[in-house]
């Protein structure tokens, strides 16, 4: 599903220049669960940025579901996440002037459905994470990890192949980052989604299929995770 | 204690950009203001300080100016000798009869507008002593000679000191250039009266007469005398006060005007209101941090306003500038302005910012500061620092 | 336009804001209907002027230089000239007090009715006008403003002839200026009685059959008299009214000047509040680019927040005019002669149409640069910022 060979990016904050990516390698299969992992200024977030086709690299080849990500044109790209990708952010997720589900179907307007075929749409994927009676609550109305969830919700209202998530459950407290991360898990096992996320949550661990270490935009390593060893019987 | 000045000083730097936009929107309702009161405010200069103290105007009764009067030479000869009435030396009354006609000039950009031409003897110069003979000197009886106000020579062809000066269908030289410390005189051209009679083809020789009233007499009792006269229909008015009737009409263009000024300083004030609700918001943590350091609600209140206050002042000090420069661009491309007055004739005023202008736009911008600051910092000293520092 | 919804919820996500900046841009486009009114009034004159082929013949010093009577016969056999009429000032008033309140002429009867065919009166308004002496025709401003109806008898004195005269108001006129017309004979009798002779005119009004004409038939008139002790000058009544309120220009300057910093003001007012408002929201916008949106879509959302907040602004702004300037020519008909009609303030649709989209073009022209640059903004780098 991913493939990421011999990518670097380098950019540029004032004077200094930062080397968020050193050459790295990186292979993720269809329907796998990653945790990208490690202190801060570790690259892991530039990576999923690259991989989610936010991001371009300095050198290197990005292929994502079948799709060669250097060659694509800026609109391209957006065309891309549009369809491939869905997001979910630690922070501003959602539009605060707008209800749950209308949160949850702003990527259906970069189709063609029609209205009602919105609304229905971002309902059902508001059900799927459990928020279908919050449809018309704002925010500002909603908890935390409620709020993510319904991120969440838009992230897979376009049926997106593969979801990213930029720590997810930075800003929850146990129980709900325990609710959000196995509600990803959920989406991978019964919807066979490819997820990505970028975490400083050990915590985590338990629910992912793979945790890759990174440090200083290196690679370091890769182990298997809670799910894969729970799978295993291990 | 109190938040210093170079607080709210240092703050409406810090946010350049929308401190600018808030500067250059009350700074060009200041100058939108300041031109529109400025010309009306110099065209009433221009009438008020036309007039002596010591003079009576006497026209016709029911005439509202001398251009629309008209009097006998029997009403002069009787006139002039009623006590009360200044003499010269020689012992001649000092009454000056005028005759009144406005003919077609052209000005040097080719416009056509009537001009105030005044027929006079030549005691005129005495019993009007703010007139002077700047340049030149004053014209001979019947030599077809005329003299011109300094705006007039200025503004209409052939109107310089030595020009043939056409109007009336024939011309007249300018032999000499008056000057009356900017009073209505200096939009007007003098010749002699029986001359402009003859060319007029006026059956009756004069518009009106000015008189000087001899020191210490009573003013009043020599005015009733002439409106009471039963064998002309005249009425006496103080000189001062008939200038002043003139300007009146003006003074409906000043409440127009500061009814406009109103209406623009609002607007303004609702973009001054929204810059400082951002800048609330933008600084709720600073002012959480303020307020757990101690201090008080009112001196953040304050603070905001003195920021608010300080905007628009700064901002009514760059319009001033610009307003005045802009006056003297107006003058210097388009000359005088002329308005109609109501003899039917041109007054030409010079726009020009003068100090007393800008007490209007001073007030607006005032009200502008603290008005439109007041709700936001309000809003600003209710906040709590517990809510200030969460919400960082 | 179905981002329309996402649009208006934005510009509701700071009521206040939107608010204030609403009311401002409302009051400043107000406030630029209102100038650009007082120029209007002197174009309405100006091309009711135009529109005729009445010209003007005067004495070439001005309109208080006489011309002889006897000028109107001839010019009444100029060829070319289908009627022709003279006009003496009669300077009249109701309470000598108030000075003249409105113009007043004394006419020629015979060929006013052709001279101001354009009026398009009931005939017999002019007929009657003709046939009896005191008859007056009035125009309908001043009907209005002395509280007079046709059928009215009413008295003025003059303040230029020594009598006073009684007249009956037999027809209204739609003439701008609200002239006062009576017969001549009628003060040529009054100033008879008081041992006045009375042979001169102060204008002779004609209409020109054929526009080619025009020409031709203004330098007949003036060259008839070119040797004669009263020197003509012949215009079209357009020329003739230009002239007349051509000082006004320079005024009109001045207020075009106000209008244009005034309109500066807007720009600045929507560029401020958009500038914030796309500020705030720049992570949101980072998020909208990475679930897919284009650079395009973001721009055109975000500039159609601002142009359409301006937008019922202006439609607020034009409706504001409109009241005040309803207000301001009842206030204003006292502001006296200073600035003629430039005081009518005459609201027109025109006006107030382009007023609206004014401010849609402002707010447009305000939002482009926010817009513009948070469309742009790299979304990596924007998340690296804000996180």
């Amino acid at each position: 599903m991913i493939d990421i060979v011999n990518v670097s990016r380098l950019y540029k904050r004032g004077a200094d220049e930062i080397h968020a990516l050193e050459r790295v390698n990186l292979h993720v299969a269809r329907g796998r669960f990653v945790a990208l992992m490690g202190p801060s200024g570790s690259g892991k977030s530039t990576l999923l940025n690259v991989l989610a086709g936010l991001d371009r690299p300095n050198s290197g080849d990005v292929t994502v579901a079948g799709k060669h990500l250097n060659d694509l044109t800026e609109d391209e790209l957006a065309e891309f996440r549009a369809h491939t990708v869905g997001f979910v952010f630690q922070f501003f997720n959602l539009i605060p002037v707008l209800s749950a589900v209308e949160n949850v179907e702003l990527p259906l307007l970069l189709t063609k459905l029609s209205r009602a075929e919105r609304r229905t749409r971002g309902l059902t994927a508001l059900r799927v994470v459990g928020l279908g009676e919050r449809a018309d609550h704002l925010p500002r109305q909603l908890s935390g990890g409620e709020q993510q969830r319904v991120a969440i919700a838009r992230a897979i209202v376009t049926d997106a192949e593969l979801i990213v998530a930029d720590e997810p459950t930075g800003d929850l407290d146990a129980k709900n980052a325990e609710e959000i991360l196995s509600l990803l898990q959920t989406l991978k096992r019964d919807f066979g989604k490819t997820i990505v996320i970028v975490t400083h949550d050990p915590r985590a661990e338990k629910w992912v299929d793979e945790v890759i270490h990174l440090d200083k935009g290196l690679l370091l390593e890769t182990r298997p995770g809670g799910a894969a060893r729970g799978a295993a019987g291990g | 204690m109190a938040l210093p000045l170079s607080y709210s000083w240092r703050s409406m730097l810090a946010r350049g950009m929308r401190t600018v936009f808030t500067v250059a929107v009350i700074a060009l309702v200041v100058v939108a203001t300041t031109l529109f009161w400025s010309l009306i405010a110099s065209l009433k200069r221009t009438l008020i300080s036309s007039g002596s103290p010591d003079n009576l105007v006497v026209m016709r009764k029911g005439a509202t100016n001398d251009g629309s009067s008209q009097l006998a030479l029997e009403a002069y000869q009787a006139i002039r000798f009623f006590e009360g009435i200044a003499k010269d030396p020689q012992g001649n009354p000092l009454v000056s009869p005028e005759l009144v006609v406005q003919p077609f000039f052209h000005t040097n950009a080719g416009m056509r507008e009537n001009v105030l031409v005044r027929g006079v003897e030549p005691q005129a110069l005495t019993v009007h002593d703010e007139v002077k003979i700047r340049e030149g000197r004053m014209f001979t009886p019947s030599s077809g000679e005329a003299v011109v106000g300094r705006i007039v020579s200025e503004r209409y062809q052939g109107a310089k000191l030595g020009d043939q000066l056409r109007f009336g269908n024939r011309d007249w030289k300018v032999v000499g250039i008056l000057d009356s410390g900017g009073s209505s005189f200096e939009s007007e051209v003098w010749v002699d009266a029986r001359e402009l009679a003859n060319n007029a083809k006026r059956p009756l020789p004069y518009s009106g007469f000015r008189i000087r009233v001899a020191d210490g007499a009573d003013m009043d009792a020599l005015a009733r005398r002439i409106g009471d006269d039963q064998r002309w229909a005249l009425e006496a008015t103080p000189e001062v006060d008939y200038y002043r009737n003139l300007s009146k009409t003006a003074n409906t263009l000043y409440i127009i005007v500061a009814g406009l000024a109103v209406l623009a300083g609002i607007g303004a004030m609702f973009g001054a209101t929204n810059t400082m609700y951002a800048a609330v918001q933008a600084r709720t943590s600073e002012i959480g941090t303020l307020r757990a350091l101690g201090f008080s609600r009112g001196s953040i209140l304050i603070a905001f306003l003195a920021e608010s206050l300080m905007t628009a002042l700064f901002a009514f000090a760059i319009g001033a500038l610009l307003s005045w420069l802009l006056a003297m661009g107006i003058s210097a491309a388009m000359g005088g302005i002329g308005f109609a007055a109501q003899t039917f004739t041109t007054n030409v005023v010079v726009l020009r910012v003068e100090p007393q202008d800008l007490i209007i736009p001073l007030v607006l911008s005032v009200l502008i500061g603290v008005l439109g600051g007041f709700f936001p910092a309000s809003a600003a000293a209710r906040l709590r620092p517990v809510d200030a520092l969460r919400k960082a | 336009m179905k981002y329309l919804p996402l649009v208006l919820r934005n510009l509701g996500r700071n009521p206040l804001r939107s608010l204030l900046t609403g009311a401002a841009i409302m009051l400043a486009i107000a406030l630029v209907c209102i100038l650009r009114t007082m120029p209007a009034g002197l174009d309405a004159i100006l091309k009711s002027a135009a529109a005729n082929t009445r010209i003007s013949t005067h004495n070439e010093a001005g309109i208080v230089y006489s011309m002889p009577y006897s000028y109107l016969a001839k010019v009444r056999g100029v060829p070319g000239v289908v009627a022709a009429i003279s006009w003496n000032w009669f300077g009249g008033t109701t309470d000598l007090s108030k000075g003249v309140q409105f113009p007043n002429f004394a006419v020629d009867p015979d060929g006013f009715g052709e001279v101001y065919a354009d009026w398009k009166l009931d005939p017999q308004v002019f007929e009657d006008f003709r046939k009896y002496r005191d008859a007056a025709i009035v125009g309908h401003a001043t009907l209005e403003k002395m509280g007079w109806k046709v059928g009215d008898v009413v008295t003025l004195e003059s303040t230029v002839f020594p009598v006073t005269l009684s007249f009956r108001i037999v027809g209204a006129s739609p003439a701008q200026n609200g002239s006062f017309y009576f017969q001549r004979e009628y003060l040529a009798q009054a100033l008879a009685a008081a041992g006045i002779q009375f042979d001169t005119t102060g204008m002779i009004w004609s209409r020109v059959d054929d526009p080619e004409k025009l020409g031709s038939a203004m330098r007949q008139i003036d060259e008839m008299f070119h040797n004669s002790e009263a020197v003509t000058s012949t215009e079209t009544e357009s020329s003739f009214v230009g002239n007349f309120f051509g000082g006004l220009k320079q005024l009109v300057t001045i207020i075009q000047i106000v209008a244009a910093l005034v309109t500066l003001c807007i720009v600045f007012i929507a560029a401020n509040t958009a500038s914030m408002s796309i500020r705030e929201r720049v992570g949101e916008i980072a998020i909208l680019k990475a679930i897919g949106f284009r650079k395009q879509t973001i721009f055109t959302t975000l500039l159609a927040e601002a142009g359409i907040l301006a937008l019922f602004a202006g439609i607020a702004g034009s409706g504001t005019a409109y009241v005040l300037t309803k207000l301001l020519q009842q206030y204003a008909s006292n502001a006296g002669p200073q600035m003629g009609p430039l005081t009518a303030f005459i609201v027109s649709g025109t006006i107030l149409v382009q007023a609206i989209f004014i401010a849609f073009f402002i707010g447009i022209l305000a939002g482009w640069v926010p817009a513009l640059g948070a469309s742009r903004r790299s979304v990596a780098q924007t998340l690296r910022e804000v996180f």
